[in-house]
């Protein structure tokens, strides 16, 4: 968790559609602004493009643990049949590879799944207890229902309180509000 | 909505771009040389049988393309959607090539005798002295005598044709009256959606039914002791996955000219990609069913099948279509990137259809003598190469034909207005 600050967060403009956001995103990123991020009440995947976000790290754990799930229970079933409790069903070989595949498989959609949702839970800072966006009382009405979301965060070197209002003013937003820590 | 003024506008001209005939020269080229081969391999090997059991391959390749065209057709007018609407008139022309593979079909049927057991010994007498002969395993022969009201020959064409009847039916309404709809006026798309959908509900379980019955006929019965009750949908699920592989084919190479280039957006061939992973997982939870269910029954009358398929060096034909046919696409298609780039997603589908063509010359060249239980080389082999690549080349020639008959994108549907908005603009 970030530590406490003082100060200002970022300037936020409120966009009406996505489309907006989107293009007014694209536009800071090409000026050379970073510390910045989209808030949408509904996935836009293109806002994420928009910023730069052309990879994130949910598919890579979601093949780790459809891996992990795979190893665990074949291995569990393979030890169980041929080691641990060896028995004889119809005659079949201890080691009979065709009878695991279907738990194998279970496992491996069962662990990708979590690691999924887990991961991306993870990834996106979750749980977290505050975020300076909500003093934004513009970000607080409108965020989680039909409002689209830029933030140009002060961390960033090109960050200037006045210049940044003005510049995101420019993209015609239905406001533009400083954010404080 | 703000975004309206970025909505992009369908070209004056909706016909073929000039590069399709480009493409059926191309095919009939590849047909010409591809045939010759065949015929030159069936005179050096001084036999045409591996000519006519290729020939079941080629045949199950281009019916599948057909009426699996036609079924998918049926699918997109059922479940509605913008990938639908992108495919209905590529998908439309494959239906169309339906004479040709009745053509095809003509040519094995005129052949049975020489494919399949249960026509080459109808009888028990018979059968009893093939196999003293040495030419039929004696479990055949009361599969032969048991079997016998459904497989002999006059049920093969009468019921062939019959089916090739019922599919002509289908292909003939969903292709007239498409053109119908876009001729009229706008006002009336909801009653041409659900006159559609009417059709194309009841049609598609007459097909599944009728494509079982085929398959049983075409496919399964050249082992006439072995049956299984899954046979037909796993044929149909394979009809799914090469037709889509052939559709993004098609979409994709049609995108570099009008009207696909303003048609198909990155989100739609991404959704048809993601479609196509469906089929390829479907796929092999089918094959993997019925050879999990048959290996745990371990019955006699049963396990031969995969005996044959398994055994005297099969096994690694059997482990690279498992490669082929499942692990390369699902992996493929398994990045989000790969289904959005179209370069790639195009070379992934032309691997499937190979993958396809490679599963059918394990489950068709075992059922034989000679080659059950026994993976040898001839030059007969080839045939597997040649007869399919010529009887595809010409039904894409055909295809060709057909796409160039009609223009490319149907206008008389609510979703055309959402396919020319710019990608972002979902709100």
């Amino acid at each position: 968790m970030p530590e406490p600050r003082e100060g200002l967060y970022g300037v936020i403009a409120e966009f009406e559609t996505p489309g907006e956001l989107v293009r007014a995103a694209k536009a800071a990123h090409d000026a050379g602004w970073r510390r910045m991020d989209c808030y949408t009440p509904y996935p836009v995947e293109e806002a994420a493009e928009a910023i730069g976000f052309h990879t994130n790290k949910v598919p890579l754990l979601t093949l780790v643990g459809g891996i992990m799930g795979l190893v665990a229970m074949f291995s569990l079933e393979t030890w169980v049949s041929t080691l641990a409790y060896p028995l004889n069903i119809g005659g079949r070989p201890t080691y009979s590879w065709p009878a695991f595949i279907i738990p194998t498989y279970e496992w491996t959609i069962l662990f990708a799944g979590l690691s999924a949702a887990f991961g991306m839970i993870a990834l996106n800072g979750l749980p977290s207890l505050y975020h300076p966006l909500f003093n934004a009382p513009n970000f607080r009405s409108g965020a989680l229902d039909d409002k689209f979301f830029l933030c140009l965060e002060a961390l960033d070197p090109k960050f200037d309180v006045a210049e940044t209002k003005a510049y995101l003013e420019s993209f015609k937003p239905n406001s533009v509000v400083e954010v404080e820590y | 909505m703000t975004h309206a003024p970025h909505a992009k506008t369908l070209p004056a001209d909706l016909s073929a771009p000039a590069f399709v005939n480009t493409w059926r020269a191309r095919a009939l080229m590849v047909a010409v040389l591809f045939s010759v081969t065949a015929v030159v391999l069936a005179i050096a090997e001084k036999s045409w049988d591996h000519f006519f059991r290729a020939w079941i391959v080629g045949l199950m390749l281009t019916f599948g393309f057909t009426c699996g065209g036609m079924a998918l057709l049926m699918v997109q007018h059922v479940s509605g959607g913008k990938w639908g609407l992108l495919l209905r008139r590529p998908l439309e022309a494959m239906s169309r090539c339906l004479p040709l593979v009745f053509a095809y079909w003509v040519v094995l049927a005129a052949m049975v005798k020489s494919l399949y057991q249960w026509a080459a010994f109808p009888t028990e007498e018979l059968a009893k002295a093939a196999v003293v002969a040495g030419k039929l395993p004696e479990a055949a022969v009361h599969a032969i005598v048991w079997k016998a009201p459904m497989l002999n020959v006059q049920a093969f064409w009468g019921s062939g044709i019959l089916c090739f009847a019922i599919w002509g039916f289908y292909t003939w309404r969903l292709n007239s009256l498409s053109l119908q709809r876009d001729a009229d006026k706008q006002g009336n798309t909801p009653i041409w959606i659900k006159r559609m959908e009417n059709l194309s509900g009841f049609g598609l379980v007459v097909y599944a039914l009728t494509m079982t019955a085929m398959v049983i006929y075409w496919v399964m019965s050249l082992d006439v002791t072995w049956s299984s009750s899954v046979y037909g949908l796993l044929f149909l699920v394979g009809q799914g996955y090469q037709t889509l592989a052939l559709s993004l084919i098609t979409v994709i190479s049609l995108s570099k000219a009008e009207p696909f280039k303003t048609v198909l957006r990155t989100t739609e061939q991404h959704d048809l990609g993601k479609f196509t992973f469906a089929f390829v997982m479907l796929n092999i939870y089918l094959a993997f069913s019925q050879f999990l269910i048959i290996w745990s029954g371990n019955q006699p009358e049963e396990i031969h099948w995969y005996m044959n398929r398994f055994n005297g060096g099969w096994a690694i034909i059997i482990t690279l279509d498992f490669l082929f046919h499942w692990l390369i696409p699902f992996s493929l298609l398994l990045s989000r990137d790969i289904k959005r780039n179209k370069k790639r997603l195009i070379r992934v589908a032309q691997w499937m259809i190979f993958a396809k063509a490679f599963d059918l010359f394990w489950l068709v060249e075992p059922n034989f003598n000679d080659a059950a239980r026994n993976l040898h080389f001839s030059l007969g082999i080839l045939e597997y190469i040649a007869v399919p690549v010529a009887m595809v080349s010409l039904w894409v020639a055909f295809y060709c034909t057909q796409l160039k008959s009609r223009p490319l994108v149907a206008t008389n549907d609510p979703h055309l207005a959402e396919i020319l908005e710019p990608e972002h603009a979902h709100a």
